[in-house]
């Protein structure tokens, strides 16, 4: 019976995996030059296009803004379903994800971050850290968000630090690369670390929050310890935990 | 040029209908020629808390449709100059409603009207997203409770993305808060929400307070609208609301438990 119990408690297990993906490199950003050129493709290899997933390489185009919307019901309509977008401008990113799109660093970028990744043992945490105070560390984009940030509203700095000043509501979400600070009352979602920096870690005003999340170790609004509840606080995951704290 | 306003709440129930029948007839009887349109299509009650149901031909529908000129769809109050109604369809689905239709009637509406008051239906889709997509100000009702006030905070972010000023990039929707039947004794005793909650959650401007009262629920069953009611607190609160829409500064009233004297014991007094 206990047993019954346990696994019904573990609901999923993350996994790596490497899955076969079809890369749809754009050479274009007109969607009705896609739409056409698509069209024939599909009476040529129907079997090719049933629902097949792909990602969106748009690295060779050098536009800031893509009508990507239309890019990807072009697609849908062909039977290819747009899992993510890979390279492309800031703009971009923020249009990808807005579309529920993932979204994956240029090729060259992405070999080094994914050997960044293999090595997450706290030896290499060291070394890395080492390497990174020779050379120069990039200038990371903070984001400021001025105003309240209102329910089914979604507020994301892809490579650096949130600033919110102002109330994130109930029902409103804000990511970061970074860390997440709000000036005001934090009662949404907020989701620091979004690309795996266990360093970030969330600051605010007011604790009301719906979900804490950094680097992926979530606490819910139920796992709050209700003391620190409407008080200025900070969240960081240390010790294989998120810790959250009265702010100072 | 008239101005637009749209009434909205996201949430169903909170008093949108009541609130534009109210304000639209603040505004005329103060000589400002305004007329009240219903968005609800399907859904329409607009004309029934106007007491103008026996004389709906023609519909908003109709008029984009072709089917009627607007003149004919028109209906003009009984009790106050100034004031005319536009009626939502019936009979139709909200799909009927089209962007460019909707645009060419406000169009032609904006040339003789200082005010045209948008009653939108609850929720968030087509039909709502329509009656605040033109909108110059919009009037958030909410209800003291949360769900209400997370969907007028739902409503609040949409009005800064999804409408003709938000894409155009022009000057921001002027948002007004409305806060609808506000009960001070259950307030006091904490099954509402205090007017300090909402306001410090929406964070916008306060427009007006109508207390909980009958005179609310009797002026919709008659089909006249509260306004016309002004020894009842809700008519008092709505006629503070429409000056403070006219750029007046009034002081807030009715948000305060009120002790009850001897006298309006006595009596029955006070709050009708």
């Amino acid at each position: 019976m206990s047993l019954n119990v346990d696994s019904a408690a573990v609901a999923f297990a993350f996994k790596g995996g490497m899955l076969p993906m079809t890369v749809m490199e754009l050479n274009s950003a007109d969607p009705e030059q896609i739409r056409q050129q698509l069209a024939g493709k599909l009476s040529q290899s129907p079997a090719f296009f049933q629902h097949t997933p792909v990602v969106l390489s748009v690295e060779k185009l050098d536009e800031p803004h893509l009508a990507l919307e239309r890019i990807c019901a072009v697609c849908r309509d062909h039977k290819l379903l747009p899992v993510a977008v890979r390279g492309g401008s800031e703009p971009v990113r923020q249009s990808a994800w807005a579309l529920g799109l993932g979204w994956f660093p240029p090729v060259a970028e992405a070999r080094t971050r994914a050997l960044e990744s293999v090595n997450t043992s706290p030896v290499h945490e060291v070394t890395r850290e080492d390497t990174m105070s020779e050379t120069p560390a990039p200038a990371v984009a903070t984001r400021l968000y001025r105003g309240t940030v209102r329910s089914g509203q979604q507020v994301s700095a892809a490579d650096g630090d949130l600033v919110v000043i102002g109330a994130v509501n109930a029902g409103a979400e804000v990511l970061a690369a970074g860390s997440i600070h709000v000036y005001g009352a934090l009662r949404g979602r907020a989701l620091a670390g979004i690309h795996g920096n266990a360093e970030a870690g969330i600051y605010c005003r007011e604790l009301a929050a719906e979900l804490l999340s950094v680097a992926g170790n979530y606490k819910r609004s139920e796992d709050i310890d209700a003391q620190l509840r409407g008080q200025p606080a900070e969240v960081h995951f240390t010790q294989e935990q998120l810790e959250i704290k009265p702010l100072g | 040029m008239a101005k637009i306003i749209v009434v909205t709440s996201g949430k169903g129930g909170v008093g949108k209908t009541t609130s534009a029948a109210a304000i639209s007839t603040g505004l005329a009887l103060r000589g400002k020629k305004t007329v009240v349109i219903d968005f609800d299509v399907g859904l329409r009650n607009l004309d029934l808390i106007m007491g103008c149901e026996r004389r709906v031909v023609y519909d908003l529908v109709n008029v984009i449709q072709g089917e009627a000129v607007l003149n004919q769809a028109l209906i003009r109050d009984k009790r106050v100059e100034n004031l005319f109604i536009l009626p939502a369809s019936q009979t139709r689905d909200k799909d009927a409603l089209t962007q460019e239709g909707v645009a060419k009637i406000l169009e032609k509406l904006r040339e003789d009207f200082d005010y045209i008051l948008c009653d939108s239906p609850a929720g968030i889709e087509r039909g709502a997203q329509l009656a605040m997509y033109f909108a110059d100000e919009a009037i958030v009702v909410t209800n003291p409770e949360v769900s209400s006030v997370r969907d007028s905070d739902r409503i609040l972010g949409l009005l800064a993305s999804k409408t003709r000023r938000a894409e155009q990039g022009e000057d921001p929707i002027k948002e007004h808060l409305l806060v609808t039947r506000y009960n001070p004794e259950r307030v006091t005793s904490g099954d509402m929400l205090t007017l300090d909650d909402i306001r410090e959650i929406l964070a916008i401007n306060l427009l007006g307070l109508i207390p909980e009262s009958d005179a609310v629920l009797r002026a919709s069953n008659q089909g006249v609208p509260v306004t016309h009611d002004i020894s009842s607190d809700a008519g008092q609160a709505y006629s503070d609301t429409v000056s403070r829409l006219l750029g007046e500064d009034m002081p807030l009233r009715f948000h305060e438990l009120q002790r009850k004297g001897l006298l309006s014991r006595m009596f029955g007094g006070g709050r009708r």
